[in-house]
């Protein structure tokens, strides 16, 4: 629309990442570097998984409206590359489990919201036609911040060597669960229909839900010893 | 926050020159890039008629619009694009919208002309001749409705806020859930078309018996004329004048081909261009046949010449004449054939003569005739309609159906019977060898076609035929002068093309665009926005500075449960 409605969309999506780099202590930890590597690594990933779905996903020629279940599946199945290099970035940081959570996450999450969303805001936003979506992409990278952070942490868990017996099972699921959020969240965009506000409502509950439990196993495993 | 905020970026500048540049580069190209144009909905628009004529403008002058959608009940119209349905369309409206120096009118006109009450359809068509009567600065476009048009619309209604009534939140409310829409040309401003040439088609029937022969001539214009040029298919003015043309050019090259019918007359047909614009092509024919050559048919003996000029309707025929004729011309004869075949064939259709003198002061001439009374050729129309000003001849309108076949072939009939009773003399024929009265000679095969008219009307009125859209590569040219090719002989084009110091005519282009239509919200919302966008960036830092209650609640939880452990 005009350029203040791009400025209104680039505070909606990049405030809270700031507010969370100054407020969790990162900036005193001289953290800026570890995260841009951080991001360095979610290129890296990325690159790869674009090569490895292009070599051996097809395209889809399907009618249009079909849902290709199994195609979709196998597709988020690739995400499972960035456990891994979630997992790279936090073993190549020294320091406190929460220092390299918040470290490989704020970095992760700031890649991604650079590279995806912040050239079709500045292209879509500043345009002359008013969509709520770009409101929406902006809401959208604040949930993702949370979800990186959750993730984070879930990987940081599965790869202790102290976690106990008893936590094994809720973080695999967890693990799962982050993997294939972004598919299960097509799934039921898919299935019922839902407008783009309520898709995102579900998918802030969904999120919220996966970090609030995270949280608790965290909290746990930390105060346990 | 914001000193924090400058010492991230120290820290950037500070600990790499590269980074800078690779920051900042992308940021400069991005800033550069071109906004997109990606609309909520795009539609072709027709713009009003453009042009100029013996130096007099005439329509609207302007293409360019970039303004935001209005209904024209708002209040304040200025610079705005007014929105109108033809069913909500007067004249009354439109004025206002001038007055008010709106900044362009867009009339939504329906699919289909036929399903709109009659009522309405007439009171249009009576407009149309005084929207372009001046000129007019503002653009004006005509779009033709769809859903998301529709849509648009309503939504445009909704939009106006309720005055009075409303209190102030109400209003703050209703700016930030309507919607507003810019309306966006895509095209350039309008401009004159240089070396436009008008084409107009002739060919003959030579008659047999001897030098001298009278000569008749058929004359019938086939442009079309309404307020917007790509709506005007002119389907009854003058579909049917050339429909009937080329099927009495079929009956009488039938009836020249064989010895024992072919008459001592020539006939020439010509199937004039521009002639909406005061009879251009017509002009500029007389012009070179009486003044640039030597030998031309039109030269010497004329009979007389008959135009046909919107004949696809109604049960009157009348005879438009700027001098009565007098007794013992072709002319006369004429007349009184026609009376006789109505009279005697089709009682149920009303003939009459209309006498009309030229007015030389008037800007444009009424009839077709009048060009070759001016000329001194023995000339008159033939139309259904009484009186030259009837709105039919020029309207966006007059579409297909406008023209009854069943009534075009009947007029088609009397006039074919009138003029075969002139050639062949059969009025003192009947009165000397005893032969009936009605005697009618176009029957069994050599009868007319309804279903070549119909085919004929059909095909001309499949695509817009205004003046400023049939260029001599035009395809309608090309099908006409082949048609006359299969029944004439001679066919010849002749090209009009204006004078390059003292145009008498001038076409302007852009007649057809594409309209985006972007969804925009006003400025107030934007602010309303930044306010709410401030808040919910307040209750998230809160939110994150406070983490650490979370945190404790969610450890006072689980530490039982350790213990237990």
């Amino acid at each position: 629309m005009t350029l203040f409605h791009f400025g209104n969309c680039f505070a909606l999506a990049y405030f809270p990442y700031f507010i969370t780099y100054k407020c969790s202590g990162l900036s005193e930890y001289n953290a800026f570097w570890r995260c841009v590597q951080a991001g360095a690594t979610y290129l890296f990933v990325q690159l790869c998984k674009m090569l490895f779905l292009a070599t051996f996903f097809p395209t889809w020629e399907g009618g249009a409206g079909v849902y290709d279940f199994v195609g979709e599946f196998m597709k988020a199945t690739v995400d499972l590359a960035d456990l891994l290099g979630l997992h790279l970035v936090m073993s190549r940081n020294a320091g406190k489990g929460e220092y390299k959570i918040m470290v490989a996450a704020m970095g992760w999450a700031t890649a991604e919201l650079v590279m995806s969303r912040c050239l079709p805001l500045w292209v879509g936003a500043r345009g002359i036609e008013f969509d709520w979506k770009y409101i929406q992409m902006s809401f959208d990278s604040n949930i993702s911040l949370v979800h990186y952070i959750a993730m984070a942490s879930v990987v940081w868990m599965f790869t202790r060597y102290d976690l106990p017996k008893s936590f094994r099972l809720p973080v695999t699921v967890l693990l799962g669960l982050c993997v294939y959020k972004a598919f299960l969240m097509e799934l039921f965009v898919h299935m019922f229909l839902l407008g783009s506000w309520t898709a995102l409502l579900v998918k802030a509950i969904l999120t919220g839900v996966v970090s609030l439990c995270s949280l608790f196993l965290f909290v746990t495993l930390v105060h346990s010893n | 926050m914001f000193e924090e905020a400058s010492e991230v970026f120290d820290n950037m500048f500070k600990s790499s020159f590269p980074l800078t540049f690779i920051v900042f580069i992308p940021a400069v190209l991005i800033l550069v890039s071109p906004l997109p144009a990606e609309a909520a909905h795009e539609f072709t628009v027709y713009r009003m008629q453009q042009y100029d004529l013996q130096g007099q403008p005439y329509g609207t002058r302007n293409a360019i619009l970039n303004t935001e959608a209005r209904s024209v009940e708002a209040e304040v119209l200025s610079r705005r694009c007014v929105i109108m349905r033809l069913i909500d369309f007067s004249y009354e409206k439109y004025q206002k919208a001038l007055r008010q120096s709106a900044g362009a009118v867009v009339i939504i006109l329906p699919k289909n002309m036929s399903t709109m009450p009659q009522d309405i359809v007439q009171q249009f068509m009576e407009l149309e001749p005084e929207m372009l009567a001046t000129e007019t600065i503002v653009p004006v476009y005509f779009a033709l409705e769809d859903d998301e048009l529709l849509s648009i619309y309503t939504q445009t209604l909704t939009s106006s806020p309720t005055q009075g009534t409303a209190t102030a939140a109400e209003v703050l409310l209703h700016t930030a859930t309507a919607n507003g829409f810019q309306m966006v040309t895509s095209g350039a401003q309008s401009k004159a078309v240089s070396d436009w040439a008008i084409t107009s088609l002739e060919g003959r029937l030579a008659g047999v018996g001897g030098e001298d022969l009278p000569t008749i001539v058929l004359v019938a214009h086939y442009d079309a004329f309404g307020v917007a040029p790509w709506l005007s298919y002119g389907a009854d003015s003058n579909g049917s004048g050339v429909s009937m043309l080329l099927e009495l050019a079929r009956l009488f090259s039938r009836l020249y081909t064989y010895k024992r019918t072919h008459a001592g007359y020539n006939l020439l047909f010509f199937v004039s261009g521009g002639g909406k614009f005061n009879y251009q092509g017509t002009k500029r024919w007389l012009e070179d046949n009486l003044d640039h050559t030597d030998s031309s048919l039109l030269q010497d003996n004329v009979a007389f010449v008959l135009c046909l000029d919107t004949l696809g309707n109604g049960d009157g025929l009348h005879l438009h004449v700027s001098k009565p004729p007098k007794e013992g011309t072709p002319q006369h004869a004429l007349l009184r054939e026609l009376e006789t075949v109505v009279s005697s064939q089709y009682p149920e259709v009303k003939f009459s003569m209309v006498h009309k003198k030229i007015n030389l002061a008037d800007d444009t001439l009424a009839w077709e005739h009048e060009r070759f009374g001016i000329r001194r050729l023995p000339a008159f129309t033939l139309s259904h309609l009484a009186s030259h000003r009837l709105a039919q001849r020029s309207s966006i309108m007059d579409v297909r159906p406008t023209v009854d076949m069943r009534r075009l072939s009947r007029n088609t009939k009397v006039v074919a019977e009138a003029l075969a009773r002139v050639i062949y003399n059969l009025t003192e024929k009947v009165n000397s060898e005893g032969a009936p009265e009605d005697l009618q000679i176009f029957t069994e095969q050599m009868q007319v076609q309804e279903e070549q008219l119909s085919s004929v009307v059909d095909w001309l009125t499949a695509q817009p035929r205004a003046a400023q859209l049939l260029d001599k590569d035009s395809s309608v040219v090309s099908t006409l002068e082949h048609q006359l090719g299969r029944y004439l002989k001679d066919v010849k084009r002749h090209y009009v093309k204006a004078d390059k110091r003292d145009p008498e005519f001038v076409f302007y282009d852009q007649l057809k665009q594409t309209m985006n239509a972007y969804r925009v919200k006003p400025a107030i919302f934007d602010l309303l926005l930044a306010f709410c966008i401030a808040a919910y960036l307040g209750v998230m830092y809160l939110a994150i500075q406070n983490f650490g209650v979370l945190y404790g609640v969610i450890r006072r939880v689980t530490q039982p449960k350790t213990k237990t452990h």
